[in-house]
């Protein structure tokens, strides 16, 4: 028997649990009390991570598309297949018909090899992870205002808060320990102030419940930010001494009067005035919000990270902003690189300096334009790219954005490396099999920062390799000499390309409970709260703020707000959910009552228009309509119906050209909905 | 009392007695404050613990395993074979805890009575030893969420133990023979004679080490009149259930919970296996049926549901035992304080304050 | 061969799936016999209103009421494919071998009601457990009093046993009265919810001395039973069967666990005395 302390990589909390294995199967699983971020309290997921027994259908040797369907070969023969295609489209077609592309679930050591692979190999900035198209407008803003892209603060300063904003994340469905952690918090006296258009469980017991139009978070936040001015609560010495376009700032939001945006976007007037005053009177104060699949244009993150700088609310314990990642190892995979536009470290690819850097570093010249990012490259409307290599990506299943299956079709050579014969793999030239989660030790970076082991408990069967392991040898099989014996060499060099991980190694790292980042010669242990010393020539930057549109709003024709998201039950399609009986239960409760999909419709407006629970309806919108099934609950705000991002076929057909903006909320849908 | 005295060197020589014709876990430290129980080897012998937080993994994983095999199913000849795969090494468990050890008896009445006994659970039951450690030390063994003296589980075990150990200090241990197993062990020369004078101290020991715990009288007799006369108003559970965060670990860290579900899993191209898992009333999908009706749709309905098993009087009566040990894991393990300590708080007051407005206003 | 130990309460018997009826729409009735004629033989023991656990192997294993009466010679399932385990029953053809344990539950005690008038009230594929108990009487005709059967389903086409159905009307000696909610297709009988029946002219329902059998969707139940209290019928003469997700049928996984009754082990036969004290949502 043996109990290893290992890290969760369900979401990005990255709770700490206790694997038990036994002869090579993982008999247990229990919480770590001691681990700083969730203190002996793991979630329902977390619960059932050792049910993942090694299933009759993972892959085991690689696959190569032979006379139209799949053989085994050996490895030397897919690296070999794969490195005579690669040079093929490169000479014929120049290095930018590659594109390389993973998921958020990736670890440090796969992610950073793989756009090593796309930049110092093959030269092309084509690679992203797959939820870009969500994210990275939280990457932009935070490095533009904040200068770092992340949360500033550690979950467990939640206890200390005074007051705590969630913004649009159910972080009970999504992010359960940190949702523990608020329940606490308020147990304790801290105000909670939910913005979502959503009564989700958070909601149902918050202080103030701020139930949106969707679309409208900018006038919200605007207004409270003029209601701080108006009364002159912000943090002016914080303001003086390290925040830049203040007086811009300060014009933009007289635009936001109380009254109109109230009216606008649905909420009372003196429960956004006292929301405001709230959080700029508390001691300490914190704002959520998700960078997972409930996308955001930068207007609204602007405007949240405007607030903290309005009231200095960083640095000091309760405080901060949470970029909160629900995908395991998001930030871990930007931190890397895995971004077009961005080296790891969030160099820009465009900056010459940055380029430089990593050009020393790696040895090789480096391409100098932003490439295209995962929704571009599985649109490729220009057809540009022939070539896609998707590390445990499963577009054709969870990109909602394209039609992935199509663009694939048409590729001249399509890598896939996966656990198992995914949709997306179905469409592969060669598929290489991974090993799953405790079959290797590799390296995750929660939402708060946290660089932490993920060990390795067992032996993967016989044929699957380590991701980053193929990609090493893919490398070498290109011709190029990488000699990675293990993943902590991988580490040793992500540590001198990225300076905010210089001082992390396996052996620190695995001592306690894995290093916060920054982890420098500075600060070897880590930072757990960023900006603590905050040193006067430390600056931040209000960001502009787009004015408050007068009404893009409904019409009699279409007078219904859609809103997408993850619904209740998504967890992102998370494989561990579909070989966990319990998990497998739990997720597809609600997928079970309304086996079509469905759609979320306010109650009363059900009422209204007639229908009961489990009715087919019809959604009418500008570019299209579709057919689907209401479930019909409270929590959905009168005036607006939930589209999860499952029901992916109801998407597509009601967003039609609008789907990109549909999907990053900067421009809202607005449907009619008929009885059928 | 078959009491005997063991020196302080001499404790761990009982565990390599043990060693000769069992597997024996025992508890160890991990990282920080996190301990557990694990094989003992002659590699970590000497970093068995005798005073230790009690492990959290609770120890009823050794009589019902977390995940368990129920049969290997093969398909053969257009027929299937069928083996059933017991577990049947021989275990002893050294250092279980008083709390955990009521754990056990309380599955015990659980699955080996009534109309069924649970073949998997009997086998693993006969095959263990069971070796109870009194919490004495009060920096160490026993912590703030402990609450067995307000269950009358410990902190000494007065009965199910093969053998009992309890430090009197002064490098003393006073050894007590629970079973014909546990007093065969006697034999050993190490066991020496117990005089009256170990059995005072032991009394003197227990009786100070009572001040340590934060709650002596325990709220639950007027809770259990509460829930079994279906007084508690739905209010309460409500507020009760809006700080559950539906993770199940209250169940699954419980010494005396015993809801599990069944699967069939495939293991290879014309084989399955069905196995059994730890579930827990918490989760939505408990009661959900096949077709879509689920009586306990509410997070609070599912919540009154766990303390209605666990406190109501008819179960009590039933088990001869609470469902509840006092071992205090509920209480850490949850997400939003509703553990069973703050639960009882909680229907207690608002309940007790509910029954005497009504009182008042008649 | 199963040459296991006899303890093993959670092993299944293998057993032989010896034909396929359709009945309604995604409903089949499945007839089968244990391969082992021992175990045959201690099965046909079962009492109305008990039931088995029947194993797909790889795809699960679910309860199933059994409809069968012991007087009759065949034993069968008549399944609903609602969810995994039971969609794989409904692809499983003559020949193929599955899994099933049991008898369990309490069933209907037949014995108690001996010189008492019963009525069974059935709704939709509630006729499915109440047709063990109505076959079981009839055939012990002389043991009860006058015994009448109310039959209905939405439409003529969710009949259920649509043959037992035909010669139940015809015969003598005991009434059956079926309904419809909505007619269809030159439906010649009554149309209207089944409790409409009990107003139907020319019917009398006894009152007194008389056990009613209660099974069906829960709307049609919480109606059914208003009825017959109001018809002046008391809790103890009114039985159903409780149905809840079921996971090992023994009493030990905790999924069918009511108030203080495990559905499995004291039901799923319950008086309405007794649903009513269990103090949870049915």
């Amino acid at each position: 028997m043996a109990h290893t302390l290992t890290t969760c990589t369900f979401c990005g909390v990255g709770c700490g649990i206790y694997l038990e294995s036994q002869g090579n199967r993982i008999t247990g699983v229990y919480p770590s009390m001691s681990h700083p971020t969730n203190r002996g309290r793991i979630c329902v997921r977390g619960w059932n991570v050792h049910e993942v027994a090694s299933s009759p259908d993972r892959l085991k040797n690689p696959l190569l598309r032979k006379n139209g369907h799949f053989e085994e070969v050996t490895w030397e023969e897919a690296y070999a297949f794969i490195a005579r295609r690669m040079h093929e489209i490169k000479v014929r077609y120049g290095p930018d018909a590659l594109g390389f592309y993973n998921s958020p679930r990736c670890s440090n050591e796969e992610s950073y090899l793989l756009q090593k692979l796309a930049r110092a190999v093959i030269g092309t900035n084509n690679l992203e992870h797959g939820t870009g198209v969500y994210c990275n407008n939280s990457v932009d803003t935070l490095c533009e205002m904040l200068g770092v892209p992340a949360s500033t603060n550690p979950i467990s300063d939640l206890l200390d808060s005074g007051v705590i904003v969630v913004d649009g994340v159910d972080l009970g469905m999504q992010l359960p320990t940190i949702g523990g952690w608020i329940i606490r918090a308020k147990l304790q006296g801290a105000k909670v102030i939910v913005i979502d258009a959503r009564r989700q469980r958070l909601a149902e017991t918050a202080d103030f419940h701020l139930q949106l139009r969707p679309g409208y978070r900018v006038a919200l936040y605007g207004a409270m930010a003029k209601v701080i001015v108006d009364r002159g609560l912000m943090n002016l010495p914080f303001i003086k001494a390290h925040c830049e376009n203040y007086e811009d700032f300060l014009r933009d939001i007289q635009a936001f009067d109380l009254v109109s945006v109230a009216e606008n976007c649905g909420v009372p007037a003196e429960d956004i005035e006292r929301a405001a005053i709230a959080y700029a009177t508390a001691p300490s104060a914190a704002i959520l919000y998700s960078t997972g699949v409930a996308a955001r244009g930068k207007g609204s993150i602007r405007a949240l990270v405007n607030l903290a700088l309005l009231t200095g609310n960083l640095g000091k314990p309760g405080s901060g902003i949470y970029a909160l990642t629900e995908h395991n190892n998001l930030q871990g995979v930007c931190d890397v690189g895995l971004l077009p536009d961005r080296l790891p470290g969030y160099g820009r690819v465009e900056d010459a300096k940055c380029r430089k850097r990593m050009e020393s570093l790696w040895g090789v010249p480096l391409p100098t334009k932003p490439g295209l990012g995962a929704q571009e490259a599985l649109d490729n409307k220009q057809k540009k790219l022939k070539s896609i290599w998707l590390l445990r990506y499963d577009p054709v299943n969870t990109a909602v954005f394209c039609n992935a299956a199509e663009t694939l079709a048409e590729m001249e050579l399509v890598v896939v490396q996966h656990l198992f014969m995914t949709s997306t793999a179905e469409f592969a030239h060669v598929v290489l099999p991974t090993v799953a989660f405790g079959e290797e030790e590799v390296t995750f970076t929660s939402t708060d920062r946290r660089i932490q082991l993920a060990r390795k408990v067992i032996e993967p069967p016989g044929g699957p390799r380590p991701a980053w392991q193929q990609l090493t040898q893919m490398a070498n099989a290109l011709g190029v000499s990488w000699k990675y014996a293990d993943s902590a060499s991988i580490m040793a060099e992500i540590t001198q390309v990225v300076p905010f991980y210089s001082g992390a190694t396996y052996d620190n790292l695995g001592r306690e409970y894995g290093r916060p980042w920054p982890c420098t010669t500075e600060h070897p242990l880590g930072t757990p709260r960023l900006f603590e010393d905050m040193p006067p020539q430390q600056r931040f930057k209000f960001g502009t703020v787009p004015k408050p549109f007068a009404s893009f709003g409904p019409t009699p024709d279409y007078p219904v707000a859609v809103v997408f998201g993850s619904s209740l039950y998504y967890w992102h399609q998370n494989v561990l959910v579909k070989h966990s009986e319990t998990l497998k239960r739990e997720l597809r409760v609600l997928l079970l009552d309304y086996p079509e999909g469905f759609v979320e419709v306010n109650d009363e407006d059900a009422r209204t228009l007639g229908i009961r629970d489990g009715a087919r309806i019809r959604l009418v919108a500008p570019h299209g309509a579709s057919t689907t099934t209401a479930r019909v609950t409270p929590e959905v705000r009168s005036g607006t119906i939930y589209v999860p991002f499952f029901v992916k076929e109801v998407m597509r057909q009601i967003t039609g050209e609008g789907a990109f903006e549909a999907v990053s909320r900067t421009k809202p849908l607005f449907v009619r909905l008929e009885k059928i | 009392m078959r009491a005997r005295l063991v020196l302080q060197e001499d404790v761990l020589k009982i565990v390599d007695l043990l060693r000769r014709d069992h597997e024996v876990v025992a508890p160890f430290y991990g990282r920080g404050r996190d301990t557990f129980f694990d094989t003992v080897t002659d590699e970590n012998l000497d970093r068995v613990q005798i005073h230790i937080p009690n492990p959290y993994y609770p120890p009823k994983r050794y009589v019902l395993p977390h995940i368990e095999q129920l049969f290997r199913i093969r398909k053969a000849d257009g027929s299937y074979e069928i083996q059933s795969t017991y577990d049947q090494t021989k275990r002893a468990i050294f250092g279980i805890r008083s709390c955990d050890l009521a754990g056990i008896y309380h599955l015990d009445r659980f699955y080996l009575g009534r109309e069924f006994r649970d073949p998997y659970y009997a086998r693993r039951r006969a095959n263990l030893f069971l070796v109870n450690v009194v919490c004495t030390d009060t920096q160490v063994d026993i912590n703030d969420e402990c609450y067995c003296l307000c269950t009358d589980t410990g902190p000494a075990a007065k009965a199910h133990f093969d053998l009992q150990l309890m430090d009197l200090g002064k490098g003393e241990f006073l050894a007590v023979a629970g079973s014909p197993a546990g007093e065969a062990l006697f034999s050993a020369p190490f066991f020496r004679k117990a005089t009256e004078e170990h059995v005072e101290r032991r009394r003197r020991i227990l009786s100070e080490v009572r001040h340590r715990f934060k709650t002596t009288t325990g709220w639950f007799s007027a809770t259990v009149r509460y829930i079994s006369q279906e007084k508690v108003l739905e209010k309460t559970w409500e507020a009760i259930g809006s700080r559950c965060l539906e993770c199940g670990g209250c169940t699954y860290v419980c010494p005396a919970c015993t809801c599990f579900t069944v699967t069939d899993r495939p293991t290879g191209p014309n084989e399955f296996e069905r196995v059994r898992l730890w579930d827990a009333c918490a989760l939505y999908g408990f009661t959900r049926m096949a077709g879509g009706h689920n009586p306990r749709k509410a997070v609070h309905d599912r919540r009154n549901r766990r303390f209605f098993r666990k406190l109501a009087h008819y179960f009590i009566q039933r088990e001869l035992s609470m469902a509840c040990v006092g071992c205090g894991r509920c209480a850490e393990v949850c997400h939003g304080d509703v553990g069973m300590p703050s639960t009882i708080e909680m229907i207690r007051r608002a309940t007790t304050e509910y029954l005497a407005h009504e009182s008042a206003a008649h | 061969m199963n040459p296991q130990p006899t303890d093993n309460i959670y092993l299944p018997k293998l057993a032989r799936l010896e034909r396929v009826v359709d009945e309604i729409d995604e409903v089949r009735t499945f007839y089968w016999q244990f391969l082992d004629p021992a175990d045959q033989q201690a099965f046909k023991n079962f009492k109305p209103g008990q039931f088995a656990q029947v194993s797909i192997f790889g795809a699960g294993e679910f309860p199933a009421s059994l409809p069968p009466s012991p007087t009759e010679s065949e034993v069968f399932f008549t399944v609903r494919r609602v969810g995994r385990a039971t969609e794989a029953l409904h692809k499983l053809k003559p020949g193929d071998i599955f899994g099933v344990r049991g008898p369990y539950g309490n069933g209907f005690p037949m014995e108690a009601y001996a010189g008492r008038n019963l009525i069974f009230v059935a709704g939709g594929i509630g006729l499915i457990p109440l047709r063990s108990c109505i076959v079981y009487a009839l055939a012990h005709r002389e043991k009860f009093g006058k015994i009448q059967i109310f039959y209905g389903a939405k439409t003529p086409r969710e009949l259920m046993y649509r043959p037992l159905l035909h010669e139940w009307e015809k015969a003598g000696g005991f009434e059956c009265h079926l309904t419809v909610d909505r007619s269809e297709n030159g439906w010649q009988g009554h149309t209207g919810v089944v409790g409409s029946l009990f107003r139907k002219p020319g019917i009398e329902v006894p009152t007194t001395n008389t056990t009613a059998f209660v099974c069906g969707p829960p709307v049609m139940f919480r109606f059914v039973i208003k009825d017959l209290l109001d018809m002046g019928l008391k809790d103890t003469d009114i039985v159903s069967t409780l149905e809840r997700y079921m996971k090992c049928g023994v009493g030990k996984c905790g999924h069918c666990c009511i108030g203080v009754a495990y559905v499995c082990m004291d039901g799923p036969v319950f008086t309405y005395q007794q649903i009513k004290k269990l103090g949870e949502d049915i």
